[in-house]
């Protein structure tokens, strides 16, 4: 198989490894970071992760939703596969 | 009756039995590389074409467009979905 | 006489039932607050299905949302319940 290939969605994520990934997660949780490794449950290993946690308050008074969004870094993380919901490579020009 | 009596008919795989060409695998072999929608669980959307998908449906998209409550949220140039997200996948028009 | 075990009802197995709803309109409960009807086009052994000419209504806080889809492949992981020749939950009806 040639490297740029994609036959397989996990090639897609293969093509990623060493690359700065966004990984949507359950939960209203993003993240953003550079991939190690994974495996076939989407199982993955990121560093320097910027998470990015997105809450729903309501105000008490106007009853208006507020999007609220609060980030932080994580030097290495696991990240559980079936938590995952899309992972999205860098855009490449080829 | 016939079905219930016969030993044979019980064995084979039920979806043998159709013939017209629409089986899951014939609407993916007919759909690859061609735009679709996918939606989640979690009702949203994303439009794009379908590079590839495996037997989990995971999904390998390009030219996403992530749509929640139908609004245009995000664009990806090229997106993995863990399969066990996805609600179901449509063809589209244009 | 022909079967391997000695259960004297008849066995018919619950995808064939799905087998013999093929062309025929369906009505599919999802875990959730989805449903859908379409035509049962096709389906495999997961209970992925095709589906055309599909109404989808979608219940939430909001209200109901219904939307129409020409063709899809429905994921069988999600599907709670299958109602063979319905028009789904307009024309049932109400006890």
């Amino acid at each position: 198989m040639t490297a740029q290939t994609v036959e397989q969605p996990l090639d897609l994520v293969r093509l990623s490894l060493d690359e700065t990934i966004r990984v949507k997660m359950r939960g209203d949780r993003e993240l953003r970071g550079k991939l190690h490794a994974f495996d076939q449950h989407l199982n993955m290993i990121l560093g320097d992760v910027e998470e990015t946690i997105t809450t729903t308050d309501v105000d008490p008074e106007t009853f208006e939703e507020l999007l609220k969004t609060s980030k932080r870094h994580i030097p290495m993380l696991f990240v559980r596969g079936d938590c995952v919901i899309l992972i999205s490579p860098p855009l490449r020009t080829s | 009756m016939a079905s219930a009596s016969n030993p044979s008919s019980a064995n084979r795989p039920v979806s043998a039995s159709q013939g017209h060409g629409s089986t899951p695998a014939d609407f993916l072999k007919a759909v690859l590389g061609r735009p679709v929608v996918v939606k989640l669980n979690t009702s949203i959307e994303y439009r794009g074409i379908l590079a590839c998908l495996d037997g989990y449906m995971n999904i390998a998209l390009e030219q996403t467009e992530e749509y929640v409550n139908g609004e245009l949220k995000n664009t990806f140039g090229d997106a993995f979905i863990r399969g066990n997200n996805v609600m179901y996948i449509s063809t589209t028009k244009t | 006489m022909s079967s391997k075990h000695s259960n004297p009802v008849p066995q018919i197995l619950p995808l064939e039932l799905v087998d013999k709803c093929i062309g025929s309109r369906i009505w599919i409960i999802m875990r959730g607050e989805k449903e859908l009807v379409g035509t049962l086009r096709g389906f495999d052994e997961f209970v992925n299905m095709i589906l055309e000419d599909v109404t989808e209504y979608e219940y939430s806080a909001e209200g109901t949302s219904k939307k129409q889809l020409e063709k899809i492949l429905l994921n069988g992981s999600n599907v709670c319940l299958l109602v063979p020749g319905s028009e789904g939950p307009e024309k049932s009806v109400p006890c």
